[in-house]
C-alpha cells in the first residue's frame, strides 16, 4: 500500500511544475457554468420550475456537475497508456514492481488531489462572481453518501479508461475511439443536462449503468435531491467497480502478452 | 487566380495519397464531430420535452442553428482546419521556412494543404440536421431566405477561418500560445451550444463583436427561419469584412516578426 501512497504523493508533486495548466483548468470551468448561466437564464425567464429544478437548484447542480468532470482526469489514464503502447515506451510500467492498474489509480488520485484545491477554488471564485445563490444540502449523511459515491465513481472511471487504454495493444490507434467516449460520457454522466430531463424510460435503463452514479447522482445528492437512490448508487457502483477490477485483471493479462516493445 | 485553383488541386491530390495509407483513422473526425452533434440535438430534445421555448427560439429554430454550427464546423475541418492548426508549430520549429521560401502564398499552402476529405460526410449530417429542424418550424422557409442563407454560410466559414488565424498568428509574437487556442476551443465549444440571442449585455458584446462566435451560425439560422432583421444582417457583413480585412493585415504583420528557427 505504501508504494502505492509514494506513487499519488510524486504525481501530487509532479503538478508543481505544470501549475499553470492547472490554472487554465480552473479558469475552463466557466465556460461551462457560462453556459449553465446563459441557456438555462432564458429558460428559467419564462418559466419558474423546469423538470422539478428550480433557477438556483440547477445553477447549483451545474456548479457541482462542473466541479465533479473538472476534477474527473481519468481521460488522461487511457491517453497514457493508449500513446506509451503506440510508442513503445508502455514497458516501464511492466517492469515496476507495482499492480498496472493500482499504479494508474494512485497516480490519478495524486494529480486529481492537486486539482482539487483550484478547482474548488474557481468553484468558489464562480459561484460568487455569477452571484449564483448556492443551494446545498446540509444533511450530513447526504453529504457523506454523495463523497463515497464520488470516490468510487472517480475509481470507476480510471478503470473503464484502463480498459480502454489497453485495448490498444490489439488494435494501436484508438484515439478516435477515445474523442467519441468522452462525448459520450459527458452525455450520459449528466454534465452536458441534468439527466432528469430524460424519459424515465431512459433513466431506468441508465440505473443499471455506473455513469449514472459518477457525476449526476452526486450532484442530485448534494442539491438534496433523489436522496431515496444513494444507498443503491453506492451498491451498483461498488458492484461495477469489483466487475471491472476482475475484467481489467483478465484484459491485462490476455493483452500484454502481445505487446511488442517496439512501438510505431 | 487559376494558377491558385491549380495549386490547391495539387495539394489536394497529395494529401488524399497520404491519407489512403490510414484507412482506419480516414472517418476519425466525422464520427467524432458527429457524435458530439448527435449529443447536443438529443441534449436540447431534452430541454425541450419540459419547455416551449428558449429565449423565444423554438426547438425547430434550435436545430436549424445546430444543424447550421455542424455545418460550418464540417466545411471546417474538411477545408482548412487540418491546415491553420500547424501553423503555431511551424513558426515555433521554423519550419515556416520552407513555406516562405516557395513561390506561393504561404497562408494558402497552409490553408489548404491538409484538406480532409474524411470529414465530408459531417456535410451530409449537418443538411439531415438543418432539415429535420425546418421540419419542425410552423412557417415554410422561402427560396429567397435559402439563397441569402448559402451566402451566409459561405461568409460565415470565412469568419471562421479568420478567427481560426488570427488565434494561430499570435506565436509570431509571443512563441506559444497553446494555452490560449485551448481557451479558444473551451469559448467556441460553449458558443456551438448558446444560440447568439440567448447573449445579452457585456456578453453580447464580446460574442458578437470581439469574439464574433456568437454570430457565426446564429444570424444563417435566423437568416433561415425568417427571422433576421436587415439591422443584423448588415452588422454581419460588416463584420466579416472587417475580421477578414484584419486577418490579412495581422497575418502580414505577423509575418515580418518570423524570425526563422530561431522562434
Amino acid at each position: 500500500m505504501n508504494k502505492y501512497l509514494e506513487v499519488a504523493k510524486i504525481s501530487f508533486k509532479a503538478q508543481i511544475v505544470y501549475i499553470f495548466d492547472v490554472c487554465i483548468a480552473a479558469v475552463y470551468m466557466v465556460t461551462k457554468i457560462l453556459f449553465a448561466y446563459v441557456l438555462w437564464g432564458a429558460v428559467f425567464r419564462e418559466n419558474e420550475t423546469v423538470a422539478g429544478f428550480t433557477y438556483p437548484a440547477m445553477f447549483t447542480y451545474y456548479i457541482f456537475s462542473s466541479f465533479l468532470s473538472q476534477i474527473e482526469l481519468s481521460g488522461n489514464v487511457s491517453e497514457e497508456i493508449s500513446s506509451s503502447i503506440r510508442r513503445g515506451t508502455f514497458s516501464k510500467f511492466m517492469v515496476i514492481p507495482a499492480g498496472t492498474q493500482t499504479y494508474f489509480i494512485a497516480q490519478t488520485f495524486g494529480v486529481m488531489l492537486f486539482y482539487l484545491v483550484f478547482i474548488l477554488a474557481a468553484s468558489v471564485a464562480w459561484t460568487v462572481l455569477f452571484r449564483a445563490r448556492f443551494m446545498m444540502t446540509s444533511n450530513p449523511v447526504l453529504i457523506l453518501e454523495a463523497i463515497i459515491m464520488i470516490i468510487l465513481g472517480l475509481v470507476f472511471m480510471i478503470q473503464l479508461n484502463y480498459f480502454l487504454g489497453i485495448l490498444a495493444f490489439k488494435y494501436l490507434d484508438i484515439s478516435a475511439f477515445l474523442m467519441i467516449k468522452s462525448n459520450v460520457v459527458a452525455f450520459i454522466t449528466g454534465s452536458l443536462v441534468p439527466l432528469s430531463l430524460l424519459p424515465d424510460a431512459v433513466i431506468t435503463v441508465m440505473r443499471i449503468f455506473p455513469f449514472y452514479y459518477v457525476t449526476y447522482l452526486p450532484s442530485m445528492l448534494l442539491i438534496g435531491k433523489n436522496t431515496e437512490e444513494a444507498l443503491t448508487g453506492i451498491i451498483v457502483l461498488s458492484a461495477w467497480f469489483l466487475l471491472f477490477t476482475v475484467l481489467n485483471k483478465i484484459a491485462y493479462n490476455k493483452l500484454r502478452v502481445i505487446y511488442d516493445g517496439v512501438g510505431i | 487566380m487559376i494558377r491558385n485553383l491549380r495549386f490547391i488541386v495539387a495539394l489536394l491530390k497529395l494529401k488524399l495519397s497520404r491519407t489512403m495509407m490510414y484507412r482506419l483513422s480516414f472517418f476519425g473526425a466525422t464520427f467524432v464531430d458527429g457524435s458530439l452533434f448527435i449529443l447536443w440535438l438529443l441534449m436540447f430534445k431534452a430541454i425541450y420535452s419540459q419547455v416551449d421555448s428558449i429565449g423565444g427560439w423554438s426547438q425547430g429554430q434550435t436545430t436549424v442553428f445546430l444543424g447550421t454550427f455542424s455545418l460550418l464546423n464540417a466545411i471546417n475541418m474538411t477545408i482548412y482546419f487540418f491546415g491553420v492548426i500547424e501553423i503555431p508549430d511551424k513558426i515555433k520549429t521554423g519550419d515556416l521556412d520552407h513555406y516562405i521560401t516557395k513561390p506561393v502564398s504561404p497562408l494558402l499552402r497552409l490553408t489548404f494543404e491538409n484538406i480532409n476529405i474524411g470529414s465530408s460526410p459531417l456535410i451530409i449530417l449537418s443538411i439531415w440536421i438543418i432539415l429535420y429542424g425546418v421540419s419542425m418550424l410552423d412557417t415554410p422557409i422561402r427560396t429567397g431566405n435559402i439563397i441569402l442563407y448559402i451566402i451566409f454560410i459561405i461568409l460565415m466559414a470565412v469568419l471562421y477561418y479568420d478567427m481560426e488565424v488570427i488565434i494561430r498568428t499570435i506565436p509570431f509574437f509571443v512563441i506559444s500560445a497553446s494555452n490560449i487556442q485551448m481557451l479558444e476551443g473551451a469559448i467556441f465549444e460553449m458558443c456551438m451550444r448558446i444560440p447568439g440571442v440567448l447573449f445579452d449585455r457585456i456578453l453580447k458584446i464580446i460574442f458578437y463583436f470581439i469574439l464574433p462566435y456568437g454570430i457565426i451560425a446564429t444570424v444563417p439560422a435566423q437568416i433561415l427561419t425568417g427571422t433576421a432583421s436587415g439591422r443584423i444582417i448588415a452588422m454581419s457583413l460588416a463584420i466579416v469584412t472587417i475580421f477578414t480585412m484584419f486577418t490579412l493585415w495581422f497575418w502580414k504583420f505577423g509575418l515580418r516578426h518570423y524570425k526563422s528557427a530561431s522562434s
